[in-house]
């Protein structure tokens, strides 16, 4: 099975139609999507959309109701060794042997791997080598984090499943950890990713799947999701009073509305657009006060995709009359 | 990019099982608490009472000293504590701490992991012994015997088999790690009493007699009690208690693997 070549070679994961239910509460409603090796996939989403329950399906804790799943062209609920001592996991929320010190944890977790990476090259890596001899309880929120990260890497995995990594983490902490993640990727290895915040996607993930109700609703390159790349840039300004909407010279243009004084441009060619309209006010000495060219955030975006952000739970019943 | 994963073998897996005794150990130790509650308290119990007693004889039991009675009744309690108390609290703590969920992610067998904790428990458990029996022989007058050795070795590893089995296997009936003492004690505490570790049964009715009967605390006890027995001559077995403990060693097992067959993931 393994001897035949095929384009599942390039792909670290591959899901097809995943179900997933908790009694009536259907928390996976047909997924499908591809990872492919060496890229960053994140799947973005807010609380009960599904992620985690998708990521541990993947990582052999949870069994799937239907669908297919292949995690390094292995099926993850055959619960193969094979495919743990490729796979490296940071799970939500998971304790550790607290009275082991990091290096002694870090130690006795890589020798559970045939390929082990070296103890002191990985907490050099997630930087806690001032921690080296602390007991793991008494290590800091963020540093426990870390450590986390520390026993996922530590058996060199080509594939490594981080599920909300920095959720709870004050703003330094979170960068420090981004960098951290970035370091792996230039490792080679293949990250699959869970967040609820949209920044963290956009910093760390090559592709972002938007999950909401269980679904995967938009999925894309960061800059491309929701077609955000491909939305027109808005051009705001005020006009003098003594100046009209039609006084404006023809520029490449979607839409111009006028609200009071204050005009909105929508483009998709902002740089010529603005190009125009800034010549002629300076030609013209017309004053146009709070000048701005914004494209679509990737939080207006998510914003719209996901609705208010509230988790949407479904039954088997609502679906049914439905 | 098509890493072959080099496969592991019995001799490395037997040799991980040996390194996570050690890190098993390590923690144990470093857990003062735990500690005290499974290793000191049987100890400090055999000082105490073997102190007050000091003299007496069980004039039911053809006036044999009561130390001959107790200090093998305290090394029942102290195996008792060290391995299944030590292991129904422990695999609770770690079960909810998501340490469980955690070790089944990684290529560690599971196997490896259980027969590792079991390991770490039987090295307290002899540990205990070697203190009890010394401190019986040193200072309550017990006799070790080569002769009875035999009899000392089956009371002991199936003691080991059976209480270690079903303290992983009770774990199923902690709902919480908080509870984990409570549920314990609850288990083993009142049978103590009527399971010849404190006293002889030898005058309660009938009816208690059978009860304890039943349960795996009064046989180790007995047989235990049974080797340290300087009217017994023979090789110190005691057929009819090494049998429950045989029984309860399969029902421990069956408990083990009902528990551990539960993925650690998967809620509702």
């Amino acid at each position: 099975m393994n001897s035949i070549p095929t384009q599942a070679d390039e792909l670290a994961i591959e899901v097809r139609d995943l179900r997933k239910s908790y009694g009536e509460n259907l928390a996976v409603r047909g997924v499908t999507f591809d990872v492919r090796r060496g890229e960053v996939f994140c799947l973005l989403g807010p609380n009960g959309a599904g992620k985690t329950s998708i990521v541990e399906i993947l990582e052999g804790y949870r069994t799937r109701n239907s669908g297919e799943a292949r995690v390094l062209g292995i099926d993850p609920a055959s619960g193969s060794r094979e495919l743990r001592e490729q796979v490296g996991i940071v799970l939500q929320e998971s304790g550790v042997q607290g009275d082991l010190s990091v290096y002694e944890l870090v130690e006795m977790y890589g020798r559970y791997h045939v390929r082990q990476r070296p103890v002191d090259e990985v907490i050099e890596l997630v930087e806690l080598n001032e921690k080296r001899n602390e007991r793991a309880k008494k290590l800091s929120g963020g540093q426990r984090r870390r450590l986390d990260l520390a026993l996922a890497l530590v058996g060199d995995p080509e594939l490594i499943f981080l599920d909300e990594p920095t959720t709870g983490f004050d703003p330094q902490a979170r960068r420090q950890a981004w960098s951290t993640i970035r370091s792996l990727c230039q490792l080679g290895k293949t990250v699959f990713l869970t967040t609820h915040y949209m920044e963290e996607a956009q910093f760390l993930a090559d592709r972002v799947a938007v999950m909401r109700g269980g679904e995967i609703i938009a999925s894309g390159r960061p800059d491309e999701l929701g077609g955000r790349d491909l939305r027109p840039a808005e051009i705001r300004f005020e006009l003098p009073e003594e100046v009209g909407l039609s006084d404006i010279p023809g520029v490449p243009e979607e839409s111009r509305e006028l609200v009071g004084a204050r005009v909105t441009i929508h483009t998709r060619q902002p740089v010529r657009a603005a190009q125009i309209i800034t010549t002629w006010a300076l030609d013209g000495d017309v004053d146009l006060a709070h000048f701005s060219v914004t494209q679509p955030t990737l939080e207006d975006i998510y914003l719209e995709l996901t609705g208010s952000g509230e988790p949407e739970r479904t039954t088997v019943a609502e679906e049914a009359t439905a | 990019m098509n890493p072959t994963i080099p496969q592991s073998t019995l001799g490395r897996d037997i040799g991980l099982v040996l390194w996570q005794i050690r890190y098993e150990q390590r923690a144990y130790w470093r857990n003062r608490g735990r500690g005290i509650f499974t290793f000191v308290f049987p100890i400090m119990f055999l000082v105490i009472f073997a102190s007050l007693d000091k003299g007496q004889t069980i004039s039911s039991r053809g006036n044999i000293a009561f130390d001959d009675f107790f200090v093998p009744g305290i090394l029942a309690y102290g195996i008792i504590a060290t391995t299944f108390v030590n292991l129904a609290i422990s695999t609770a703590i770690l079960r909810d701490q998501g340490i469980l969920k955690r070790m089944q992610g990684t290529p560690l067998p599971r196997w490896a992991y259980v027969l590792a904790r079991i390991g770490s428990a039987t090295v307290i458990m002899l540990l205990m012994t070697v203190v009890v029996l010394g401190l019986g022989v040193v200072a309550y007058g017990l006799q070790l015997r080569a002769s009875t050795l035999p009899g000392l070795i089956a009371a002991l590893v199936l003691g080991t088999a059976c209480f270690t089995t079903i303290g992983i296997g009770i774990t199923r009936f902690i709902p919480n790690a908080e509870a984990g003492p409570v549920v314990v004690n609850l288990a083993v505490l009142p049978l103590t009493f009527i399971s010849n570790i404190w006293f002889p049964i030898d005058s309660l009715p009938q009816w208690l007699k059978t009860i304890a009967g039943i349960f795996p605390i009064k046989a180790l006890a007995s047989s235990l009690q049974y080797v340290f027995d300087p009217r017994h001559h023979g090789a110190g077995f005691d057929g009819a208690d090494l049998k429950v403990l045989a029984i309860w060693t399969v029902v421990g097992v069956w408990m083990m693997l009902k528990f551990l067959r539960k993925p650690m993931g998967d809620v509702g």
